[in-house]
């Protein structure tokens, strides 16, 4: 060895131990973070910072190549537990309803596309694809050697065959997303082109999504033909990275790897057992205990998060979620009542009704809201489009909004309105379903408190509370949504004035519209869903956001976030850390 | 004996006939739309209307009761009609050996713990080991099974980590690890009843032991065990078993919280969640499975009674 070599090493080494002690001793994650962390590899320079942590650094770790490469162990059992529901009823994409089971099928099923961790579009089961000039055509090209647990290969024909099965409204409930597909020609095995009715922004976000999408989830005809559509939702067929060797109804669930998986690194684990879990307690004794490795299904209840994150052998990963949640008012009872939205904010802050709305929504203070009925974890709400959305979500609407917080300003309303002080202020009725009723009891609790006015919760069954809501038979109801990845989710589905859930049975002879309406925000609305360009979209999708919120749609609450638990020997990389979703294809154990 | 079990088993069928078509109407005057509540925030509303078509929802009740009465004589529950679309007699045969195995073991639970407990208490009566047991009755009574079974977890699962927390997994799979699974729940379950039990052991096992023929037992010079075990415990038996049967009906019907808890899904979970999701099939079928299995387990305790005193064996 040289002079010049000696020298070159030395200062490597010194180097090398000067940044493995460069962190702060009283940090325990020794300034590494979670991707630092993330397998299947560890990096030379986390190893030797652990070691350095643990007081185990010596000069022989330092020399090159001298660190062996702490190496997650691909295979092995993933134990999966499903919060806060009692079975996975199924996995049909045209049947799922809500986000819990989507989060399965996204590791059984493909779609052409799928959302990345910025809820971006990456290809899936399509390769790369081309859009016409004025965004009404696209044509995809289709992953090759593809074939369906099943054995059948993956062809233009199968794309053919889900949109057929999910535009028919008796074989998927989904056929209303695909409804501005007009046509998908094959133009060749591995080739189709998706004919438009209108441009679609979401199009590859939303409607070819493998996960939230559903409605063009690839399905598998022949496993439908031979299994059954009941069995087919058990154990669905299709091209994912697993696939569903049993399903116990409401008991477990057995995904194992699928050999001929596209992508020959994935999945990491041989096998994934997922047991629905529905009550709290046991399923934090059940993660502690270690009988299971990863937390999904609906939100872990925010009381158990605090717990989970003292837990040294846990790992709790927080991030904002896909959804927001509001109390909505109807605008056709006193002393709510508004008949016309569409006059500017100024002109309706003059009417009474506008009022009551307006002091109402300004009056709930959302960091006390949120800290006393969600133990300060999720994000204070001032529209539908939430944080996760990320490149849409508008960061300043909370200081702009009419509805935020302010107290003075909210009892000074109510006065104008005739109620100063909550004098002679109606006792109005709030619906609410007992999973929401400590939500409920918060919010009477903030408006007796700001405004001196009386709330009684009037607890329902959901399906009773869903007939009051569609019918517009209530005073103010607790509701919201979840699983927006895209824009039109928040704001097509919930904001104008024939989203299906405005108050789709009322009377229409005595109510023209259902809970809110306001042309401009339609017309935004609107535009924005054909509007290809991101950046003249998001001006478009914020403004109509804005809007909704300065008039009191409704009056916003939070948007959750999204928590994941899951023990120090999985590895969950950042690649798969999607708002909303749990994938599995790339988690490994050590 | 054989035309009393025929006449019986015929009056339970009739029970059964009246319950499922009480709850068929009371299901259906409650409010709420199942179609719209599943489709809520993901489905299309006219796909609830094809629906709502297609199961004959649409149809006027009398039609629909009809339908489900000769459909279900032909041996034909339906199919659930929340998401999964599995026929209800595929669930509910998922579900009863859990069920079974569940209050079978919660039953020999209650039992081993009633009735030494309650025998212990009748011979010693008024005396320290009689308030003992009474008092552990009572605390046994009053504890709620689903915090029984949540304290169980947390010490056997997740302090001590000898038992699994959650799920069950049948027989097949081995015997220990099936009974691993169930001894947690079948404790939560099953000491609320063997404090039943043990109580109605005591107060029939007084009866009998103030009763002549005790006397003439221990003036014939019989052993203290042998008149115990020989006479008076058969003879106080039949209140018992009358209470077990009873206890081995609710432990069928009434796991629910226990189920819930330990993440078994049985047939009273079946129930409830269908009642919640109005998934009108599978709560008709699980009532019928469950007033099949009260109804026939106290016929089986009629039947009991003579076995064990011939005296009251009915005459057909």
């Amino acid at each position: 060895m040289t002079d010049r070599t000696r020298s070159d090493l030395r200062s490597f080494m010194k180097q090398s131990w000067d940044e493995a002690n460069d962190f702060d001793p009283a940090d325990p994650m020794a300034g590494l973070n979670r991707s630092d962390l993330a397998g299947p590899q560890l990096g030379r320079r986390t190893v030797l910072r652990l070691l350095a942590a643990s007081g185990a650094l010596t000069a022989t770790h330092l020399l090159p190549g001298a660190v062996p490469q702490a190496q997650a162990a691909t295979g092995g059992t993933l134990r999966a537990g499903w919060s806060g529901v009692g079975e996975l009823r199924t996995i049909d994409p045209a049947q799922i309803n809500q986000v819990l089971l989507f989060q399965i099928s996204s590791n059984v099923l493909s779609g052409l596309t799928h959302i990345n961790p910025a809820l971006q579009a990456e290809g899936d089961l399509a390769l790369d694809w081309e859009v016409n000039g004025d965004g009404t055509e696209y044509t995809f090209n289709l992953r090759e050697g593809v074939t369906f647990h099943n054995g059948d290969a993956f062809t233009a024909d199968d794309v053919i065959y889900t949109y057929q099965r999910s535009k028919d409204p008796e074989k998927s409930i989904h056929s209303r997303v695909v409804a501005n597909i007009k046509d998908i020609e094959k133009l060749g095995e591995h080739k189709v082109k998706i004919i438009l009715g209108a441009p679609q922004a979401s199009l590859l976000v939303k409607t070819l999504e493998r996960s939230s999408g559903r409605a063009m989830t690839i399905v598998s005809r022949g496993a439908i033909e031979s299994m059954g559509l009941s069995e087919y939702g058990l154990k669905a067929v299709g091209t994912g990275p697993f696939k569903v060797t049993d399903h116990q109804l409401g008991q477990s669930m057995t995904l194992e790897r699928n050999e001929a998986y596209w992508d020959p690194n994935r999945p990491g684990v041989d096998k994934v057992i997922i047991t629905p879990i529905i009550d709290p307690e046991p399923f934090a004794a059940a993660m502690e205990a270690g009988d299971i490795h990863i937390s999904g299904g609906n939100p872990i209840p925010p009381e158990l998060v605090d717990r989970f994150e003292s837990n040294p052998d846990l790992v709790t990963s927080i991030i904002p979620g896909p959804g927001f949640q509001g109390i909505f008012m109807n605008p056709w009872r006193d002393p709510m009542k508004v008949t016309d939205f569409s006059k500017p904010v100024e002109e309706l802050k003059k009417e009474k009704g506008f009022m009551v709305r307006l002091a109402i929504a300004k009056a709930i203070d959302r960091e006390l809201y949120i800290r006393q009925a969600h133990f300060g974890r999720a994000t204070p709400a001032y529209g539908t489009i939430n944080p996760a959305m990320g490149y849409y979500y508008d960061d300043a609407i909370a200081a702009t909004s009419e509805q935020r917080f302010d107290a003075e300003a909210a009892q000074a309303m109510l006065a104008e309105a005739g109620f100063p002080g909550g004098e002679g202020f109606p006792e109005l009725r709030i619906l609410c379903t007992a999973s929401t009723r400590r939500d409920c009891l918060v919010i009477k609790n903030i408006l007796k408190k700001n405004l001196g006015i009386n709330i009684e919760l009037d607890v329902k069954d959901f399906p009773v509370l869903l007939d009051e809501f569609r019918a517009m038979s209530f005073d103010l109801c607790r509701l919201g949504s979840g699983g927006d990845f895209d824009p039109d989710d928040g704001i097509v589905d919930w904001i104008q004035t024939e989203s299906k859930f405005n108050g789709r049975d009322r009377n229409k002879d005595e109510m023209p519209f259902g809970w809110f309406s306001d042309p401009e925000v339609d017309r935004l609305v609107t535009e924005q869903s054909v509007t290809a360009d991101p950046a003249a979209r998001k001006a478009l999708v914020q403004q109509a956001n804005q809007i909704s919120s300065d008039k009191v749609a409704q009056a916003f609450l939070y948007h959750p976030s999204d928590t994941m638990v899951w023990r120090k020997e999985v590895n969950f990389p950042d690649a798969s850390r999607i708002p909303g979703l749990v994938d599995l294809d790339r988690v490994t154990l050590s | 004996m054989t035309l009393y079990i025929l006449k019986r088993s015929l009056g339970a069928i009739v029970v059964m006939w009246a319950v499922a078509t009480l709850v068929f109407f009371m299901l259906r005057l409650l409010p709420g739309d199942p179609l719209a509540a599943m489709m809520f925030d993901a489905g299309d509303p006219a796909a609830a209307d094809v629906l709502r078509v297609k199961y004959g929802l649409d149809q006027p009740i009398y039609v629909q009761y009809w339908r489900w009465f000769t459909l279900m004589l032909q041996g034909d529950l339906g199919a659930s009609i929340y998401g999964s679309r599995v026929p209800v007699s595929q669930i509910l045969l998922e579900a009863a050996p859990r069920t079974l195995s569940l209050a079978f073991l919660s039953f020999i639970v209650a039992v081993i713990i009633a009735i030494p407990a309650g025998l212990v208490s009748a011979l010693r009566r008024g005396r320290p080991v009689d308030h003992g047991v009474t008092f552990i009755a009572f605390v046994g009574l009053s504890m709620p099974d689903f915090w029984l079974g949540i304290l169980l977890i947390l010490l056997f699962a997740a302090n001590l980590g000898w038992l699994p927390a959650i799920g069950y997994v049948p027989m097949s799979e081995g015997v220990w690890t099936w009974l691993s699974h169930l001894l947690m729940p079948a404790i939560a379950a099953g000491t609320a009843f063997s404090a039943i039990i043990a109580r109605m052991v005591r107060s029939s096992m007084l009866e009998v032991l103030k009763t002549d023929f005790i006397r003439v037992a221990y003036a014939k010079g019989l052993k203290p065990n042998q008149v115990v075990m020989g006479h008076a415990f058969p003879n106080a038996l039949i209140p018992v078993i009358t209470v077990m049967g009873i206890a081995f009906g609710l432990l069928m019907a009434s796991t629910v919280v226990v189920e819930t808890v330990f993440a078994i899904k049985g047939l009273g979970r079946i129930l409830i969640e269908g009642i919640l999701n109005r998934d009108y099939p599978v709560v008709q079928g699980a009532i019928l499975a469950v007033s099949f299995i009260f109804v026939f387990v106290n016929l089986l305790v009629d039947i009991l009674y003579g076995v064990i005193d011939p005296r009251i064996r009915v005459q057909g």
